[in-house]
């Protein structure tokens, strides 16, 4: 017999260490030192705004809008496994002290958010409600308290056998939420209590009937707890590397012309290069930011010939990147075994990182040349790039192809 | 008939000096369909993969109308297509990208290809499907876009392992007389498989594997006499290698 407890503590301290590990690596990347000036810059100007916005501003109304979604959101950590479809549910019974550990972390994590938004949103309260730490206190403990019943029966909820009916239910989440943080806001807190007992008659009477209808629904509560596994992962990987990143398919069409080439042998590596740079999420994510990070360093930095090293460091930060694509498909036994000759292949992957370069040249060349009014040096961005693809190109080809082989 | 493969006392394995495979020696001809057949880990796809020139050889030869792949890579992998056990997709491809490329790779013609997709699609009911990608495929249907992409090039070769796990009775039919038109045209198959019952009906000789050896090989006919096993069906017969009583 699986002691499901146990269970749940060892899966949980991989998770942490492994959200360890991950924060350690994201420490370490120069990113986290542009966060925190972000941050930095981010709270004068927020105090700025706060003395620029007007008296009638409507800071109830948005409260309220922000706390009903924040507390309807209900996510639960319940690190199951694909395995666990086949190995956990013959110990279906026994798995509600497995889930209602998941439930105490989640409400933890939630009670805590849920601290860290509103004093996020505190100097609005303060400025527009009412100011003093018995104010901070009072609020602060009513809405823990919703984001706990809310996690509570939105356990509930999930027994419910279909998306739908699910949906329903937390639409009628979201309209009590929305009344009780309304009625928070306005300190009505006689109607707080009459919200109260309407939550403990949901809770009782209406969530509390599904546990005796249905059982639990494995797959939806693996699918969620894969979606918010890969949402985490999604957000280490703006700092880090995640390997198990599974990529995201995004069909796109609007973009097929730009991967559209002539039915000839030598055009298929290209072809097939070119569109799944248009279509996998990462790949042209990554073009679009370093594009934009270009603009604006070119923008900071003052006009001149020194321009160009900047771009060209971007050509290299972009190669660089772009090299894990000619390696994404060195297990795929179909791909090996294409009667195309090594250098073929080598210069099908070359010719589609030139084409990109060249356009990314052509994207910082015209902004530079709108914004400085000097052409010449504009022009010889895109030129650049041809220059860079042609000599560095081969040789960091080389490089990689005796390093991954 | 006309040599396709020839495969010359071929050892090799995964780690130097331990070989899975041991001096194996067969050949697959023009017009016939030849069976491999052995148990989990008898070194079948080890077999295949040397053969896909995957894989280095210790020593000995795998030849495509007479030639190494390392004396000519590019013209030996243009001789057979290949339908691996377990599909493989590009995620990031539709259907009718995947025909496409395959087609490309291969260096078909356009028009060959617009007039050899049509009836294979149709054939296979994949017709209203050439714009899904692989995300949205059961196995069966992911097993069905190998089988397109193999069949498209109408290569002299066929290799292909375990095609039938996953494919629905209607698509291991059409699967198997397309099999059988390509034969008669002039085509080889290696085909590796559990399904023996299939293989018996379909296939002209078959290589019996057992630990990484060939221990008996022939038509139905040849197996039945070096097994002493008189009438006995290719399961039978199997079932005898298997548990060891013939070395």
């Amino acid at each position: 017999m699986i002691d499901v407890k146990k269970l749940w503590t060892k899966r949980r301290n991989a998770h942490v260490t492994q959200t360890l590990k991950y924060f350690s690596l994201m420490a370490n990347s120069g990113l986290i030192v542009s966060l925190i000036l972000l941050i930095v810059i981010g709270s004068v100007y927020y105090a700025k705004l706060l003395q620029a916005l007007p008296e009638n501003f409507p800071a109830v109304f948005i409260l309220t809008i922000v706390f009903s979604f924040w507390l309807t959101k209900s996510p639960i950590r319940t690190l199951l496994k694909e395995g666990d479809l086949v190995f956990l549910l013959p110990v279906e019974s026994g798995m509600k002290q497995y889930f209602s550990k998941a439930i105490s972390s989640a409400t933890a994590t939630g009670a805590f958010l849920t601290l860290f938004i509103f004093t996020l949103l505190w100097p609005i309260v303060q400025f527009f409600i009412h100011d003093g730490w018995k104010m901070y206190v009072t609020f602060g403990f009513f809405l823990i308290a919703a984001k706990v019943f809310n996690i509570y029966v939105s356990w509930e909820e999930r027994r419910l056998p279909y998306k739908s009916h699910q949906t329903n239910y937390k639409i009628m989440r979201f309209i009590v939420n929305f009344v009780y943080a309304y009625l928070l806001f306005n300190e009505a807190y006689i109607f707080l209590i009459a919200i109260f007992a309407i939550m403990y008659v949901l809770k009782n009477f209406v969530f509390g009937v599904f546990k005796k209808q249905h059982g639990y629904q494995w797959e939806m509560l693996l699918a969620e707890e894969q979606s918010l596994k890969m949402k985490g992962y999604r957000f280490v990987n703006y700092f880090t590397d995640v390997p198990a990143l599974k990529q995201t398919v995004h069909k796109r069409p609007w973009l097929n012309s730009l991967a559209s080439f002539s039915f000839k042998k030598k055009n298929a590596l290209s072809a097939l290069y070119m569109k799944t740079f248009v279509r996998s999420g990462d790949y042209l994510g990554l073009y679009v930011r370093l594009i934009l990070i270009g603009f604006l360093f070119i923008y900071l930095i003052p006009a001149g010939w020194w321009q160009l090293i900047v771009v060209f460091l971007f050509f290299q930060m972009f190669a660089l990147q772009l090299f894990t694509l000619y390696t994404q498909y060195r297990w795929n036994v179909v791909f090996m075994i294409y009667p195309i000759k090594q250098d073929t292949r080598v210069k099908a992957f070359q010719n589609w990182l030139r084409y990109l370069l060249i356009i990314q040249g052509g994207f910082y060349g015209l902004f530079y040349g709108l914004l400085s009014g000097d052409w010449m040096i504009a022009i010889l961005m895109p030129v650049g790039a041809i220059l860079y693809s042609i000599l560095r190109l081969p040789s960091m080809t080389k490089k990689h192809i005796t390093l991954t082989s | 008939m006309k040599l396709i493969l020839e495969v010359t006392d071929l050892t090799g394995g995964y780690l130097p000096n331990q070989p899975v495979i041991h001096h194996l020696d067969f050949t697959v001809k023009e017009n016939e369909i030849v069976g491999l057949i052995g148990l989990n880990g008898a070194g079948k796809s080890t077999t295949i993969k040397h053969v896909l020139g995957l894989m280095e050889p210790m020593s000995g030869t795998s030849k495509i109308d007479g030639q190494t792949f390392r004396e000519e890579p590019e013209n030996y992998r243009s001789q057979f297509t290949y339908i691996p056990e377990m599909p493989i997709l590009y995620e990031e491809l539709t259907l009718w990208e995947h025909l496409e490329l395959t087609a490309m790779a291969y260096g078909l013609e356009e028009q060959t290809f617009l007039t050899r997709v049509r009836p294979l699609l149709e054939e296979f009911r994949m017709d209203n499907k050439i714009k899904w990608f692989p995300s949205q495929f059961s196995k069966g249907m992911k097993q069905k876009v190998m089988i397109l992409c193999a069949l498209l090039v109408e290569p002299k070769l066929y290799i292909v392992d375990e095609p039938f796990v996953g494919l629905d009775p209607l698509g291991i039919q059409s699967f198997l007389e397309y099999m059988v038109k390509f034969r008669n045209n002039g085509a080889g198959v290696l085909m590796s498989t559990h399904i023996l019952s299939t293989a018996e009906r379909y296939c002209d000789r078959f290589l019996i594997m057992h630990e990484g050896r060939l221990v008996l090989s022939g038509t139905l006919e040849e197996l039945r006499v070096r097994s002493g096993l008189e009438n006995a069906t290719l399961d039978e017969i199997y079932l005898y290698v298997a548990r060891g009583k013939v070395t």
